[in-house]
């Protein structure tokens, strides 16, 4: 038996280590035995679950400076940022928060899933090291690319025919295949355990969602080389321009998809710091999983909702694809905000915690900065998030609200408030026990979610309520000085870009305390040796 | 009179286990914070809806 | 726990709360799929992307034999138009303008042609915040009909490089 602690003064709940006799499969001094868990840790994958991690809060931190200048541009009062850097800048931020941050996180999340869940070595490790090559240097040859040629201000999405110099899409297209060499090596993994049989039965439900993230990541790197190859040999002069309704189909085949795989890997990780923190349990492992799996049949289709006002589709195949086929998805989400939630609940009331309704609330673990990051990724994705997105993903609503601010207001609450938030979360459990180090200003570390997420939510809420008037995103200009016909937007939706300022610059805050305790933490954190971590 | 205390001790053992696994399943607090969730969806999604019906006609 | 493996028997139907959950949940999202067909037929905000293949050259063309035919006035070098209610008006998006100024009249409907000669770019109408996407190569076709009369402003809401925020227009309805 061991136990893992949940919040300072609380009894430690035991987690009862499987105990039926399993074979591991490591090669000989190639494994050790997590002191706080039990469970086991293969060192290949340690290694390459800290490489990227320390690789993904990296391009954090590019992403999180981007940020803060974007944010004092957006707000109108300050509006930093010159013309041509805020667009080179918001170019950088999407790239290095959506894709290169993320992702990093996720390959590491699938390497811990396939390893110490299992009880399996890592295997396929040529598959690892060069997954690992190549995804770095993707992610730096496209960050090269925003701000050393001055070619490649095309924000994210690249929308053809806006041309961005070879180096852009050579860069993520790297990265797209480093990320699918550690997807296979999951994969592979998975094969090897069920070979060895390192485990009885079906696998954890942790591990289950991180397959069902991993399937829905081939899918996704598929389209994106679908839609980049084009305007990769395009910007080389090989081929002609892709025609651009085809493109942003295409593109958002990568683009909505690599969500689902946010949502996917952030509701896995939810379980995780559930288990951890106050050793919560799925209510019904059969609800669960077949949530997971409606994430990866029906997401397939729905990124037809950036498409809802576009010309050259018509209405039914808008209708269809955001309906039917999202909806199933939706509702998998619907169910997963449930059994999180109360998977917490029964746990507390189990360990005594049973006054009215809402007790077992008020007495979790809100002192733990995993379970508190965790909590709020889970509120602020479901009300703010998830609420925004079905109803902007509407087709008909979807006229009152494409390309103004609302759309950034919806997804910084889901993959912001929510998938980030919730990764942090998780890394508040990885340094202790991955990287063996304790976090040094402990009550700093308890903070920081909560001012994260309150940064994020006025962010958010500021992005969303000045989309409302029509306020353009990716505009760096509102008052639109300079234009031949006057336009701008009423005191109210002033009030709000101040908001979003404010908001981005508390949520900044929170970044950057996460981000050097991190490091601190990593490299000159107390070490964490024979004993268990210092419980939250 | 031992057979009533071990059919005692068997009862509060029954009674303890039916009171665990009603516990196992047992999440009010959750299903409240749904219902709201599902109640604000609501609210959110029909305002849009009543505000597209404010702007000009098109197809 | 979710980082064990499951107890044997784990695959049975949800109980209690849990199975309340799922079915209003179910509900609820049969509600929003009927929502949008719903408002196909029945409301007057839809967006049908109607659309036709065409050449940045040909689509100037149109537009300069409609401002030919139509023009009324001009303000800051830009020709108003006045189509007859009811008929084909055009508008072209370019870096860093649209082209020309639209004079319509409340409660007629005008099949009014978008396109772009360059890049993308967003036609956002205000302060309706009404808000289409436009393509070069593609006529899209908004059928429109004002509600409301005034002088209303195009924002261009898709990022078209340095000038983005100087592309500014204006629709008049009277």
């Amino acid at each position: 038996m061991s136990t893992i602690s949940a919040g300072v003064g609380a009894t430690p709940i035991p987690i009862p280590v499987d105990s039926r006799p399993v074979k591991g499969n490591h090669p000989p001094g190639m494994s050790r035995t997590c002191d706080t868990t039990g469970l086991p840790v293969c060192l290949t994958a340690e290694r390459f679950i800290k490489l990227n991690a320390v690789a993904a809060v990296v391009f954090l931190l590019v992403g999180a400076v981007a940020a803060l200048l974007l944010a004092l541009t957006r707000w109108p009062a300050v509006h930093l940022l010159d013309t041509v850097w805020y667009y080179r800048i918001l170019t950088a931020h999407g790239l290095n928060m959506l894709i290169f941050w993320i992702i990093f996180m996720e390959i590491g999340i699938l390497y811990f899933a396939c390893t110490s869940l299992l009880g399996s070595r890592l295997a396929a490790k040529g598959f690892v090291v060069a997954s690992f090559a190549l995804m770095l240097s993707g992610a730096l040859l496209t960050n090269w690319a925003v701000f050393f040629t001055g070619k490649a201000d095309v924000l994210l999405t690249s929308y053809v025919p806006l041309q961005a110099h070879p180096a852009f899409y050579a860069g993520i297209l790297l990265f797209a295949v480093g990320a699918l060499l550690g997807v296979i090596a999951f994969f592979t993994t998975l094969y090897v355990a069920k070979r060895d049989r390192t485990y009885e039965g079906s696998v954890p439900l942790v591990t289950f969602g991180a397959t069902a993230a991993a399937i829905i990541a081939v899918v996704t790197i598929l389209h994106g080389a679908i839609a980049l190859i084009p305007a990769f040999t395009w910007s080389l002069g090989w081929t002609g321009v892709p025609d651009a309704g085809w493109y942003r189909i295409a593109w958002w085949g990568l683009g909505h998809q690599s969500q689902q795989i946010n949502v996917t890997a952030m509701v896995s990780v939810w379980y995780l710091l559930g288990t951890l923190s106050v050793g919560a349990k799925p209510l019904n492992q059969a609800v669960c999983r077949g949530a997971f799996v409606l994430y990866i049949l029906f997401i397939n289709l729905a990124s037809a909702h950036h498409i809802l006002v576009d010309p050259g589709v018509g209405a039914s195949w808008k209708i269809w694809n955001t309906s039917y086929a999202m909806y199933l998805a939706v509702l998998a989400s619907l169910i997963h905000g449930f059994t999180v939630p109360a998977s917490v609940e029964v746990a507390m009331r189990k360990k005594g915690h049973r006054k009215g309704l809402f007790g077992w609330l008020f007495k979790a673990p809100w002192k733990n900065p995993g379970f508190s990051a965790f909590f709020l990724s889970l509120l602020i994705f479901g009300f703010i998030g998830g609420i925004t997105g079905v109803t902007l993903g509407t087709q008909q609503i979807n006229i009152i609200a494409h390309n103004t601010l609302r759309i950034p207001g919806h997804f910084h609450a889901t993959v912001v408030g929510g998938t980030s938030l919730a990764f942090m979360g998780l890394c508040y459990y990885v340094v202790p026990l991955i990287f063996r180090r304790e976090y040094p200003m402990r009550w700093l570390a308890r903070l920081q979610p909560y001012l994260f997420g309150g940064g994020i939510l006025l962010l958010s809420m500021g992005m969303s309520f000045a989309g409302s008037y029509g306020v353009p995103r990716r505009h760096w200009d509102v008052e639109f000085s300079g234009a031949q016909f006057a336009a701008g937007f009423d005191a109210g939706a002033h009030l709000m870009l101040g908001i979003l300022g404010v908001g981005g610059v508390i949520a900044f805050l929170g970044l950057l305390v996460f981000i050097l305790q991190t490091v601190w933490a990593v490299f000159l954190g107390q070490k964490i040796e024979n004993r268990p971590m210092t419980p939250w | 009179m031992r057979e009533n205390e071990d059919k005692h001790e068997h009862l509060q053992d029954v009674r303890q286990k039916l009171q665990e696994s009603e516990d196992d399943h047992h999440a009010p607090g959750t299903l409240v914070l749904a219902l709201v969730l599902l109640v604000s969806f609501a609210i959110y999604y029909f305002a849009n809806w009543k505000a597209l019906a404010d702007v000009w006609h098109v197809r | 726990m979710s980082i064990h493996a499951p107890e044997a028997g784990w695959l049975r139907a949800p109980g209690g709360g849990e199975r309340l959950w799922i079915g209003l949940a179910l509900a609820w999202c049969v509600i929003l799929s009927l929502a949008m067909p719903y408002w196909h037929f029945k409301g007057k905000q839809n967006s049908t992307g109607e659309a036709y293949r065409v050449t940045a050259g040909e689509f100037m063309e149109r537009v300069n034999r409609f401002v030919a035919a139509y023009q009324v006035g001009e303000e800051k070098g830009v020709p108003i138009v006045e189509p007859p209610p009811g008929s084909d008006a055009y508008l072209q998006a370019s870096m860093w303008r649209w082209h020309p100024i639209l004079k319509l009249k409340e409660g007629q409907t005008y099949r009014i042609h978008v396109s772009s000669t360059d890049l993308q770019h967003g036609f956002g109408l205000l302060p309706m915040n009404m808000n289409f996407q436009i393509l070069p190569g593609y006529d899209h076709v908004l059928t429109i009909t004002p509600t409301s009369k005034g002088e209303f402003s195009i924002v261009c809401n898709e990022f078209c490089g340095i000038g983005h925020h100087l592309m500014t227009g204006k629709i008049l309805v009277d």
